[in-house]
């Protein structure tokens, strides 16, 4: 029998029904008709769900949805505000996007360790990107965009 | 240039970012049915019965289909159109199973858990055949016969094709030194992120819609007619975003039974694939065991080759059968090679089919070259750069086995460069150590092919609007795999426009609306279709210069295409959807243009990468810490998409030298890499700081200048860090991947001292 789940997504209170083993990534996409979400291999290897569940990356495939009740769970959707966010057009000008599968998964893990890590090195930007994989880019431009990202916020914040 | 040359951002770039785009597996729909396989869990059996009361009995099963009541015509996943010849040796679902993972039967039903549910319940009777597992033993069998009477049997060599040039018995006697080297290849996998999907769906004229991410709509349309034994015009493709495809989407498999099931219950039918469906039931890149005996002169000069390559394709033929013929047209086209001797065979093995995979045989072929060259440079004394140098082919060389001019193949730049820039000599000379991580430098060259010429009618036709918005449509059959495909298109279209690059509509790849195109394969799409729309703009632009000579009151030749605008030389302009209004008005149809570009050549296209390594002789890990790749590509349409497409396939090198295998277990079939967890890949942190260099020489013949870098940007990098490790320990290890367990038992045999504490 589902129960009805009460979190908030993307800054916004929702409820909706979910089964005992019904995976958040599944919930997300298919409840809530958030696509943007990806899954890759529903095993927690590939990191193309990540989520932020209360401000943390997890892969959304391996919680279960009834575990995120009382939950914030931030998907790239909340990532955009009226246009895209800064880290979002970061990956775009330094060429971090290619076939954007991966992308949405990799810029929320990238978001998790910027707000936890305003100043992440390029090492610690590879760590922390380790669960995520993109066959397409190398990951030299998704840690080059990270890491710029940051210095941008980081000179925004001094500028204010 | 206003366009081309520049590093402009993905025209879907936007989309994508935001999770925006529509991938196949996000058109959602209550009223589709969906699909689950049932998999062999054999590599070789008749299937004799399929039992599925109890999973018919589920709420929510609409059916199960397997060879009894499904369609039993045999085709081949590799065709490209329809009518072309092909060992067509597949079926939706067999008689008999040819690997573990082959198709035995599907459930539709509701929705996809249902369907899982109800497959996982379906009780399948087998009898059992004996396997042929490794290639060596398939070589020493005329494998079983597998069907029923009329379906193809199991022959080996499925292929096999040999070449002679020159005098190869005199050049080996001529030869200071023979060196002969065994190298062994892996079975890799694409591992796109996005797995198998597909989705059909009948349409109000009763044909068949099917949605997917594909490299052709044409081949889908083709493999899909031939499948279901149905006229190819019952069935509209249209190619959906791609979440990657490396080769892994260029062959319809999910597609066929997609397309029958919507056929069979009138609705529409979604498919897709797990991460580990997608490793044992799609396509794998072919293994190869080989051979190659090099003579040579005291100063490095190549006398005389030799290539006896042995091509494992897995379970059905697909394209497996043109393999050794590929990697022959690949491997001629490197060095200047005065004797050449080559026999390669393709056989069948009771393993996962393989099929294109970046690069298509030419990864293979030059692991093997790269790393026997390096072998023998080693043993000559010679420096592996010099090597090279002395042997790579100059611009214009013919190649001995078409006799096709290379073009402006500038390799000796890549290597002159790409060595300057990493500090080769320096580098080598450095010693390796004695501690624990041991140092070495290693290089490798390639080449790769620039279409289809001339084994196909290497052709495509694309037409120019002008919309009325003053934007520009273009209908090309364009299959973008993910890596900017449409921004370099957009940009060689908006050059001669005078139109930003975005403002160029790209229709997708439809079978109904677009003139056929081979699709993405072969690294065509830049250097064939990118020439197809240069002239298409070329032409479409003088059109515009005409319409625009009553506004503007001036010859169409004094008149220019810049921001959107026509103007003249005295600074007036007409916006390009102020000429389309006025044009509307007149009652003048708005300009257009169409050309088609036939390809009357097929330069290579050329590298040399240069890796720098640390070995952990405690624990045989491997650690690339420095990585230049210097690419010919006639001229970078967009850099930063060049430099995009080289990283990614530096990463993929790298996985296959160190890590990437399916491992498929001799002794029963099994692939034991089946997941994420269990296939390793190089991640963000064992990926090094990569330099890439762009030799932009101009070729000719392709648009602007350019060349293909798709493919080519893979093909060198394992033999590059596989030299680097044998740099580092002074082995001659040649069989990939350098796997931790290989690396120590290579140090335990060579008694290379460990480390002091």
């Amino acid at each position: 029998m589902p129960s009805t789940l009460s979190l908030t997504v993307n800054g916004r209170s929702v409820s909706a029904p979910a089964e005992p083993g019904e995976r958040l990534s599944r919930f997300l996409r298919e409840r809530l008709g958030l696509t943007g979400l990806k899954e890759g291999c529903c095993e927690g290897e590939c990191g193309a769900c990540t989520v932020l569940l209360d401000g943390e990356p997890v892969n959304s495939c391996l919680v279960l949805a009834l575990q995120a009740e009382g939950c914030e769970v931030v998907t790239v959707e909340g990532l955009s505000g009226d246009g895209l966010g800064d880290l979002q057009a970061m990956f775009i000008e330094r060429g971090a996007v290619q076939c954007g599968y991966c992308t949405p998964g990799m810029l929320v893990a990238a978001e998790g360790l910027l707000r936890n890590n305003p100043e992440p090195t390029d090492a610690e930007t590879r760590s922390a990107l380790a669960g995520n994989i993109c066959r397409c880019t190398g990951f030299q431009t998704i840690i080059d965009a990270v890491v710029a990202t940051a210095a941008a916020r980081g000179q925004a914040g001094d500028a204010a | 240039m206003n366009f081309v040359g520049r590093r402009v951002p993905l025209v879907d770039g936007a989309a994508k970012a935001a999770g925006r785009l529509t991938f196949v597996a996000d058109m959602q729909g209550t009223e589709s049915l969906h699909g689950a396989l049932v998999f062999s869990p054999h590599a070789h059996a008749r299937i004799v019965t399929v039992d599925a009361a109890e999973a018919l009995a589920l709420d929510g099963v609409l059916g199960v289909h397997w060879h009894a009541n499904t369609p039993a015509n045999h085709y081949n996943s590799s065709i490209w159109h329809i009518d072309q010849e092909a060992l067509a040796d597949e079926r939706m679902f067999p008689e008999i199973a040819r690997h573990i993972g082959d198709r035995v039967a599907a459930i539709v039903a509701e929705t996809e858990e249902i369907a899982r549910h109800a497959a996982a319940l379906v009780r399948v009777e087998y009898e059992a055949l004996a396997p042929v597992l490794t290639p060596s033993a398939a070589l020493r069998r005329i494998g079983p016969a597998t069907g029923a009477e009329g379906e193809p049997t199991f022959d080996n060599p499925v292929a096999e094709e040999r070449f002679a040039f020159g005098d190869p018995e005199g050049g080996f006697a001529a030869a200071s030194m023979i060196v002969e080297v065994d190298v062994s290849t892996p079975r890799s996998h694409h591992c796109a992120i996005e797995t198998h999907a597909c989705r059909a769906a009948p349409q109000p004229d009763g044909r068949i819609l099917v949605s997917t991410p594909c490299q052709s709509v044409f081949a889908v349309q083709a493999v899909v007619a031939q499948a279901l034994g149905v006229p190819a015009d019952r069935f509209r493709v249209v190619k959906t975003p791609i979440g990657g495809s490396f080769g892994g989407k260029a062959e319809p498999i999910l597609e066929p039974l997609c397309a029958h099931f919507a056929m069979v219950y009138g609705r529409p039918v979604s498919l897709r694939f797990n991460r580990s469906e997608t490793f044992v039931s799609t396509r794998t890149r072919s293994s190869v065991t080989a051979t190659m005996t090099l003579g040579l002169r005291r100063d490095g000069r190549i006398t005389a080759r030799q290539t006896d390559i042995v091509v494992d394709i897995g379970a059905y033929s697909t394209g497996g059968n043109y393999l050794p013929g590929s990697m022959l047209q690949r491997l001629v086209r490197l060095y200047d090679v005065p004797a050449e001797l080559y026999r390669g065979r393709a056989v069948y093995t009771n393993t996962p089919p393989t099929g294109a995979f970046r690069g298509y045989g030419s990864p293979q072929i030059h692991t093997v070259a790269e790393i026997a060259l390096d072998i023998a440079a080693g043993r000559l004394g010679i420096d592996p750069v010099r090597i090279r140098a002395r042997n790579l082919v100059a611009p214009g060389a013919i190649e001995p086995r078409g006799g096709l001019d290379l073009g402006n193949a500038r390799a000796r730049d890549c290597l002159q460069r790409g060595a300057d820039a990493f500090g080769w000599t320096a580098r080598r000379a450095i010693g390796q150590g004695t501690g624990r991580w041991r140092k070495g430098v290693g290089v490798a060259c390639a080449t790769h092919i620039n279409g289809c010429y001339p084994a196909e009618d290497e052709e495509t036709t694309a037409t120019l609007h002008l919309l009325a918005d003053g934007r520009v449509q273009l209908i090309l059959a364009l299959h973008d795999l993910g890596c900017g495909a449409d921004t370099t298109i957009a940009q060689i279209a908006a050059e001669s426009l005078g139109v930003e690059p975005a403002a160029i509509d790209i229709v997708a790849a439809d079978t109904d609306t677009c003139p056929y195109d081979l699709g993405t394969r072969a690294s065509r799409m830049t250097y064939i279709c990118g020439e197809a729309v240069r002239k298409a703009s070329s032409a479409l632009a003088d059109r515009i210069r005409n319409d625009a000579v009553l506004d503007l009151n001036a010859a169409a030749g004094d008149l220019v295409l810049s921001s959107a605008s026509v103007w003249r030389g005295d600074g007036a302009s007409l916006a390009l959807s102020d000429l389309a209004a006025r044009l509307v008005r007149r009652g003048v149809d708005l300009p257009s243009a169409t050309r088609t570009h036939r390809a009357t050549a097929n330069p290579g296209s050329y590298a040399a990468h240069f890796a720098a390594v640390e070995v952990d002789t405690w624990t045989g890990s491997v650690r690339v810490c420095d990585y230049v790749a210097a690419h010919d590509v006639g001229r970078a349409v967009n850099p930063m998409l060049v430099e995009g497409q080289i990283h990614g396939g530096i990463q993929i090198g790298i996985g296959y030298a160190l890590y990437e295998d399916v491992a498929i277990d001799p002794r029963d079939g099994r692939m034991r890499g089946d997941s994420f967890s269990r296939y390793v890949l190089a991640n963000a942190p064992e990926m090094p700081p990569m330099r890439v260099l762009l030799v932009e020489e101009g070729e000719p013949t392709g648009p602007y200048g350019a060349k293909a870098v798709g493919e080519i940007a893979t093909i060198p990098v394992a033999a590059a860090v596989v030299n680097a490790v044998n740099h580092a320990l002074g082995t001659e290890l040649a069989t990939l991947p350098l796997s931790q367990e290989r690396i120590l038992e290579a140090l335990a045999r060579r008694d290379i001292p460990a480390a002091a504490e």
